[in-house]
C-alpha cells in the first residue's frame, strides 16, 4: 500500500459543526505517503484517536472517504481489514490495549505468534534498549504506565507494515526514553520503507517531521 | 494459540459448565434410550411366528347374544368351507381339527415335573399350513409311540416367569427345548394309550398344543371313532392379503378374522407413542441445555469482550478468536455423546437381560442405529454452537459501528 488518502471525511459527531471546522484533516482531502513522516497535532476533543480508529477500521461513523491506494475502505469486508491489521498498518493505541493477564512478553509474542515477523532475540533487545529487560517475565497489570507504553511500542513493531500510526506514543515517558523510543521506532520504519504518521496533544517525539498536520 | 487461550479462558466458570454438561447428559440419555429401547422392544411385537405365517388369516364366527338365542351355530358346516374355498381372494383353506377324546399330561423340564397328570387339548391344521424348517419332524405315521407337538408360546412365558423362577429351574429358550419331557395320556372308546410328546417348537398363534393333521386323523378313528365335530376356526391364506372383497364377504357371513397382526400393530402404535413421548422430553432438556450452554458462553464472551476486542485490533481474526470457545463447546458435546453412550451401553445390557428372558429366541440387535442418531444429534448442535459463538464474536467485531 502506497498511500491513504482522506477526502472530506466528517465524523459524526462533527457534522452539526462543519463550518466550525478548521482542520488539515477533517472536511478536506488529506493524504500520507509510504516512506515519510507526519505528525498530526491537535488540542483534546478534535479527533486524534478517531482519526486513528478510522485507518484501522475500528470505526467507521463518518461521512466523505478513506481510500488506501485506490480502494475505498468503506467497502472492506472483515477479511480485508485482518490483513491490513497484519500486514499493512501498524497501530500503536493511545490506551495501549495491552493484557494485563499476560507478563510483558506474553503480550508482545501474542502478536508475533500471529504474524511470525520478529525473533525472540530482536525482542529481547529492544526490552533491553528500553531499560525494561528486567520486566519481560513481569505481569503487565503489575507495570507502569510509562513502562507499558514502551511494550506496546515493541507489539506494534513485530509486523511487517506499510504506515504505522503511533497516537501518543511518549505522553509518560521521560526525554531519554523517549529518545530511545523514536529512534527503534524509525529505525524498524526504514528497514521496511514505511509511513510514520505520530499524534500528539502538545508533548511530541522529537523528529524531522516532514509535514504537520493540524486537527 | 496458547496466549490466546490462556487470555480467554478467564471468566470460564466450571458451574455453568458442570450443569451443561450434565442437563445435557441426561437430554441426550433420555433421546438415545428411547430410541435405542423402541428399537430393542419392536421386533417383539412384529416378529414372524416361525410356525405359521402372518399372513394365514384365522376366520371364525361371530359370537353374540343373537347368534346364542337363535341357537345359530358358531361352527363351519362343509357347504360354508367349500362356499369359502371357492371364493376369488381364496388361495387355501384348512379347518382347525380337535380331539374327540380325552388327553391328559404330564411334563418335566429336566426331570422336574411342571404339570401333573393334567387335561389338555389337542389341535390341528393341515401340514401346508405349518412351516417346519425340516419337513420330517413334522410326520407321524399312524401307530407310532412319538408324536411331535408344537406348544403354544404362552406355556413357554408362563413357565420361564411363573415357574422356573420360583423352582430355581433354568429358563427355557427355543434351542433347549430338548430338556422338556412330555407325556400323553389318551383315553376313549375303552383304550388307552401312552404317547411321547416331541415338542419340536412354540408358536404365538395357537391357543392349544398343535399336533400333525395325521395323528389327529388316526387318533380320532381309533380313540372316538364316529364321533365328528364341524370346526370352529377356519385357517386360510389369500391370493392378494389386501384384498377387500376378503373383509366384505367376512361381513355379509357374519364371519371375523382372529387378528393378533392387529393387535401387534396396535402394541406397537402406543409403544411408538410413548417412546416418542420419552424423547420429545429428552429433546426438550436437550434444547433447554443447549440454550444453558449458549448462555454461559454468551456471558463469558460478555466478560472477555475487552480481550477479544483488542485481540481483534492487534489483527487476530474473528475466526480464531472464536476457535477456543468452538473447540470448548465441540468437546464438552463429544463428551457428553461419548458419556451418553457408555451408560446407555450399561442400562440396555440391563433391560436386555429381562428382555430375553421373556422373549428367549429375539435377536440381539445393535447399537449401530443409536451411534447414528447420536452422531447426528451432535453434528446439529455443534453446528448451531459454531454459528452462535461465531456470531456473538462477530458482533464484538462490529460493535463499534
Amino acid at each position: 500500500m502506497e498511500t491513504i488518502k482522506f477526502s472530506y471525511v466528517i465524523p459524526q459527531v462533527f457534522a452539526q459543526r462543519v463550518n466550525e471546522l478548521d482542520s488539515d484533516i477533517w472536511n478536506t482531502d488529506a493524504t500520507f505517503e509510504k516512506g515519510h513522516l507526519y505528525l498530526v497535532e491537535a488540542d483534546s476533543g478534535k479527533g486524534k484517536s478517531t482519526f486513528c480508529s478510522y485507518v484501522v477500521g475500528y470505526r467507521h461513523d463518518y461521512s466523505g472517504s478513506v481510500t488506501f491506494d485506490n480502494d475505498n475502505t468503506k467497502e472492506y469486508q472483515v477479511k480485508e481489514w485482518v490483513d491490513m491489521r497484519q500486514h499493512h498498518i501498524s497501530h500503536l493505541f493511545q490506551e495501549l490495549r495491552l493484557f494485563p493477564e499476560l507478563t510483558a512478553f506474553e503480550n508482545v509474542e501474542i502478536k508475533n505468534k500471529l504474524t511470525g515477523f520478529k525473533s525472540r532475540d530482536q525482542i529481547v533487545k529492544w526490552f533491553d534498549m528500553l531499560g525494561i529487560a528486567d520486566k519481560l517475565d513481569a505481569k503487565i497489570g503489575r507495570m507502569s504506565f510509562g513502562q507499558q507504553q514502551r511494550v506496546a511500542l515493541i507489539r506494534s513493531l513485530v509486523q511487517p507494515f506499510d504506515f504505522i500510526f503511533a497516537d501518543e506514543p511518549i505522553s509518560h515517558l521521560d526525554d531519554t526514553n523517549s529518545a530511545i523510543m523514536a529512534e527503534i521506532m524509525m529505525t524498524e520504519a526504514k528497514a521496511q520503507g514505511a509511513g510514520v504518521i505520530v499524534t500528539s496533544i502538545g508533548k511530541h517525539m522529537d523528529l524531522d517531521y516532514e509535514k504537520t498536520f493540524k486537527l | 494459540m496458547n496466549l490466546v487461550w490462556k487470555l480467554l479462558r478467564q471468566h470460564i466458570s466450571v458451574p455453568q459448565f458442570a450443569g451443561f454438561f450434565f442437563a445435557n447428559l441426561f437430554g441426550m440419555l433420555i433421546v438415545l434410550l428411547g430410541f435405542q429401547f423402541y428399537h430393542d422392544v419392536v421386533p417383539i411385537f412384529t416378529a414372524e411366528d416361525s410356525f405359521m405365517k402372518s399372513d394365514f388369516m384365522i376366520v371364525n364366527k361371530k359370537i353374540g347374544t343373537a347368534s346364542s338365542i337363535s341357537g345359530r351355530s358358531n361352527t363351519f358346516s362343509n357347504t360354508e368351507i367349500d362356499e369359502m374355498g371357492e371364493q376369488a381372494f381364496s388361495d387355501k383353506i384348512g379347518k382347525f381339527t380337535s380331539t374327540e377324546y380325552k388327553v391328559d399330561a404330564n411334563m418335566s423340564v429336566n426331570g422336574v415335573p411342571v404339570l401333573d397328570n393334567g387335561e389338555i387339548s389337542f389341535e390341528s391344521v393341515p401340514d401346508n399350513f405349518v412351516e417346519v424348517k425340516q419337513l420330517s419332524d413334522w410326520k407321524y405315521t399312524p401307530g407310532s409311540k412319538v408324536v411331535p407337538i408344537i406348544l403354544p408360546r404362552i406355556y413357554l412365558t408362563m413357565y420361564n416367569f411363573g415357574f422356573a423362577q420360583s423352582h430355581s429351574l433354568p429358563k427355557i429358550s427355543d434351542g433347549l427345548i430338548g430338556m422338556i419331557d412330555f407325556q400323553v395320556f389318551v383315553h376313549g372308546n375303552k383304550k388307552q394309550a401312552q404317547f411321547k410328546g416331541k415338542v419340536i417348537g412354540f408358536s404365538s398363534r395357537l391357543s392349544s398344543i398343535l399336533v400333525p393333521q395325521a395323528f389327529m386323523d388316526w387318533s380320532n378313528n381309533e380313540y372316538a371313532p364316529g364321533q365328528q365335530t364341524e370346526p370352529t376356526r377356519l385357517i386360510m391364506s389369500l391370493k392378494n392379503p389386501g384384498d377387500q372383497n376378503f373383509t366384505k364377504y367376512l361381513d355379509k357371513k357374519g364371519y371375523e378374522i382372529e387378528n393378533d397382526k392387529l393387535n401387534a400393530e396396535k402394541t406397537t402404535y402406543f409403544l411408538k407413542m410413548m417412546v416418542t413421548m420419552v424423547m420429545v422430553v429428552g429433546l426438550i432438556i436437550s434444547v433447554l441445555s443447549f440454550y444453558i450452554l449458549m448462555l454461559s458462553i454468551y456471558l463469558l464472551v460478555q466478560k472477555n469482550s475487552s480481550k477479544l476486542e483488542n485481540l481483534l485490533l492487534i489483527g487476530y481474526s474473528p475466526g480464531h478468536v472464536a476457535r477456543p470457545y468452538q473447540l470448548l463447546t465441540i468437546s464438552l458435546n463429544i463428551a457428553v455423546l461419548i458419556m451418553a453412550w457408555i451408560i446407555l451401553f450399561f442400562v440396555r445390557n440391563y433391560y436386555m437381560g429381562i428382555i430375553e428372558t421373556l422373549f428367549p429366541d429375539m435377536e440381539d440387535g445393535s447399537m449401530l442405529s443409536t451411534f447414528v442418531v447420536g452422531i447426528s444429534l451432535l453434528v446439529l448442535v455443534s453446528i448451531c454452537n459454531l454459528i452462535a459463538i461465531r456470531n456473538k464474536i462477530a458482533s464484538i467485531w462490529k460493535r463499534k459501528e
